[in-house]
């Protein structure tokens, strides 16, 4: 009896070793793609075959894109890819502990834009502009750096270097119901103070139907990524007369807005939601707009997922009082890990410029033959392309926003460019939650932000 | 003196010298245990002391360097500090004693049950093998999730209406101290289950005889001889609470605001978020020695009254 079961069990786990592969794999035959496009860039993709490299991305559907064609940059260049997924919190920490370490674990990894002055400033990571502009490592004209949105490839670009190049990307806009606003007779709002009359009118708790919602979880990277844009709608600035400011009457208006509209018109446990719960429950029918990532619109119109399919529009950020509109500056950067062999470098700038390149954006967007189409690709050309548009056109007016918003909407300041963001936006993250909970008065919140920060910012000086 | 009697009889005639050169063999066979555990125990703890002395701060690399005592001075005026300090207080202490007073009732309870009694305990083993993090994704996606969640269908379905657990400060702080309660509970429950069991029969008998009725056999007989069995669990709860981390990240990653920032939450924050990794470290220093303290107490306590 117990050799049988024995049998069985090495049966199952042979099936299983056998079929594995298959299985984990998104599209395997993806590898069979004809490689002919890249052979267009005048560049030798073998000069670091044999090299094995290791890559950190989030787990996203995104990202699963570019790992199910890794097997054609395989194929391409020679060069084995490993991959390891780190939920985009823990990213941020793992890097830093890798660069401190000098371990090399990371050749490139999945970076927030607003950490890049602190991986330069400690010398973590190495300047791509000896690959970029050499042609033996990159075909300039084939490559066309001019072709990716400006914003997101200036966001590293420090001290004339470029430090990373982004893999995808996103802004941020309104996302409304359209048969809601519809029935209620609204428009998109122009304003913020149309933006919470609109929620006002829409809030309906006995039918479960919310007014709106907006990220409510700590973090640099969560609440402080919405709330940046409506400080600086407010006439906010980061730093006065080289100081800090994040307790000017500006920023405390700014969170009183936050705090009233959220506490009055979101759904319940909003304080601890990050975009993937807004997003789900916006899908869900939950409440009747929010305001996100372009790309995160697309849950509300995956049939398999939502039950607004085709009830989705998409509109710019609303204005603030300072008449300004404050879209967010968003895109994964790939950095190269200073920590690492001059060939693992070579091999790891390779890998880059076949992410980011032209031909990998459209593969793993509408050219993608699974059935998650990545949004979030980094080239005008792409953006503007019939294809595209047609993927695009599941949410009103998604495309046109999208571009009116990445011409016109991103402020330069969105974050400022210092090596301290992570202590100063994890102070103001902490400040902006005390006082959505009631913990503390917008005023008072802020005003200790601005003591910590000023702390921190004092030791520069 | 057991190996000598067993020892082959040549060795008998071992000269005093190599007598003395066994002790030698003994460190020598011992020392690469008491190596790794000086690598891997003892040297990062004083690496954790030498970086709590010094600026370490990627964010700032010009300001990093030796700077004695100041991350300790600076904690002293740290509100943040303090009110952390203050919530691993709350959690501890109310999560000790709510783990206590729930494992004794149901192991009293589940005495007299007999049959049933196995698989009560097999039930209860269930919440200890699931990782925290694990308990803290359940807790806040599938138990606390406000007007959907399993506790306020509960809540609603009696008539008690919808509570944001995780978001209102208060909520969220009662929301993690029972779910620690709810995933710890069952280690009192199994070690006062076997306490019980042991107990011997005649005080019980002899009490009967007396007229002691139910209440007085518990507190003057039950109560002093589980009182071991009642330190142990005290001492080992307290030390497991004071290093809770894992399920409370995972809920509520110490938020909303700092409502649930117990100082384990605080220094990983400070140091891993916030890249303050000096002063992140003093926060772990002065957590490593409220743990000492109180263990040397409560084990000074145990021994001292046997």
């Amino acid at each position: 009896m117990s050799n049988l079961s024995r049998k069985k069990v090495l049966a199952a786990l042979g099936a299983a070793a056998a079929t594995g592969p298959y299985l984990f794999t998104t599209r395997v035959e993806a590898a069979d793609e004809s490689l002919e496009p890249y052979q267009h860039a005048n560049i030798d993709w073998q000069q670091a075959k044999g090299e094995t490299i290791t890559v950190a991305f989030i787990p996203a559907g995104y990202f699963n894109n570019f790992i199910a064609l890794t097997p054609q940059f395989q194929q391409l260049t020679g060069i084995n890819v490993q991959y390891q997924k780190i939920p985009p919190l823990e990213i941020r920490a793992k890097a830093v502990l890798d660069f401190t370490s000098k371990t090399g674990n990371f050749d490139t990894h999945a970076g927030d834009p607003a950490y890049f002055p602190l991986f330069v400033a400690n010398k973590w990571i190495e300047p791509l502009d000896e690959y970029l502009h050499d042609p033996k490592y990159t075909d300039a004209k084939w490559y066309d750096l001019n072709d990716i949105f400006t914003m997101w490839h200036k966001a590293v670009n420090l001290d004339g270097k470029q430090w990373g190049l982004p893999s995808d990307g996103e802004t941020t806009f309104q996302i409304y119901r359209t048969d809601l606003y519809k029935q209620k007779g609204l428009k998109p709002a122009a304003t913020l103070e149309e933006y919470t009359h609109n929620a006002q009118v829409l809030n309906d708790p006995s039918k479960n139907v919310y007014g709106c919602a907006l990220r409510g979880f700590r973090g640099a990277g969560q609440n402080i990524y919405i709330w940046s844009s409506i400080f600086l709608e407010y006439g906010g600035k980061w730093f006065k007369d080289g100081r800090p400011d994040v307790n000017s009457p500006a920023a405390v208006e700014a969170l009183e807005w936050y705090v009233q509209l959220l506490n009055k018109y979101a759904p319940p446990g909003v304080q601890n939601w990050n975009w993937p719960d807004i997003a789900d429950a916006f899908s869900q029918g939950g409440f009747g707009s929010y305001i996100d990532s372009n790309t995160s619109a697309m849950v509300a119109v995956d049939p398999a997922k939502s039950k607004i399919v085709g009830k989705v529009g998409a509109a710019r950020w609303p204005a603030g009082p300072s008449g300004k509109r404050a879209a967010s500056l968003w895109a994964w950067e790939l950095p190269i890990n200073a920590f690492i062999s001059r060939r693992k470098k070579l091999a790891t700038w390779l890998y880059i410029q076949w992410v980011t390149c032209r031909e990998t954006q459209v593969r793993t967007s509408y050219g993608f033959s699974g059935s998650y189409k990545r949004l979030g690709v980094n080239r005008y050309s792409v953006l503007k392309s019939g294809s595209f548009r047609h993927l695009a056109a599941a949410v009103d007016d998604w495309l046109p926003v999208t571009l009116e918003t990445l011409a016109h909407d991103i402020p330069a300041d969105y974050h400022p460019p210092i090596p301290q963001w992570p202590p100063f936006g994890e102070a103001l993250a902490t400040a902006v939650q005390q006082a959505l909970v009631g913990q503390s008065k917008p005023k008072d919140a802020l005003n200790n932000a601005q003591r910590e920060i000023a702390g921190i910012m004092q030791k520069r000086a | 003196m057991i190996v000598r009697a067993a020892a082959p009889a040549g060795l008998a005639r071992v000269r005093p010298s190599r007598a003395l050169s066994e002790g030698r063999f003994v460190a020598l066979l011992l020392s690469p245990a008491v190596l790794v555990m000086f690598a891997f125990t003892t040297l990062p703890v004083i690496y954790l002391v030498w970086t709590s002395l010094h600026t370490l701060n990627p964010a700032e690399p010009y300001a990093n360097g030796f700077v004695g005592a100041s991350n300790f001075v600076a904690l002293a005026s740290d509100p943040r500090f303090w009110n952390a300090l203050r919530l691993t207080g709350i959690y501890t202490v109310s999560t000790v004693i709510l783990q206590l007073v729930i494992g004794l009732g149901l192991a009293l309870l589940v005495t007299n049950l007999g049959r049933a009694a196995g698989v009560l305990r097999i039930a209860a083993i269930l919440p200890m093998i699931l990782a925290p993090v694990v308990v803290g994704l359940i807790w806040r996606t599938l138990l606390l999730t406000p007007q959907y969640g399993v506790v306020d269908f509960i809540g609603l379905s009696l008539g008690l209406g919808s509570h944001n657990w995780l978001g209102n400060p208060t909520l969220a702080l009662v929301s993690v101290i029972a779910m620690h309660t709810w995933q710890w509970t069952p280690f009192a429950f199994l070690v006062f289950v076997a306490a019980l069991a042991s107990l011997p029969r005649d005080p019980f008998e002899a009490a009967v005889i007396d007229r002691a009725n139910a209440w007085q056999r518990f507190r003057y007989i039950t109560l002093p001889l589980i009182r071991p069995a009642i330190v142990i669990v005290v001492i080992l709860r307290t030390i497991v609470a004071l290093c809770a981390f894992e399920a409370i990240f995972a809920v509520t990653g110490g938020g909303p605001g700092t409502a649930t920032e117990i100082l384990n939450l605080y220094a990983y924050n400070k140091s891993f978020i916030e890249l303050s990794i000096g002063y992140g470290a003093s926060i772990a220093v002065v957590l490593l020695a409220i743990t000492l303290i109180l263990a040397l107490v409560l084990f000074r306590l145990r021994t001292a009254r046997r």
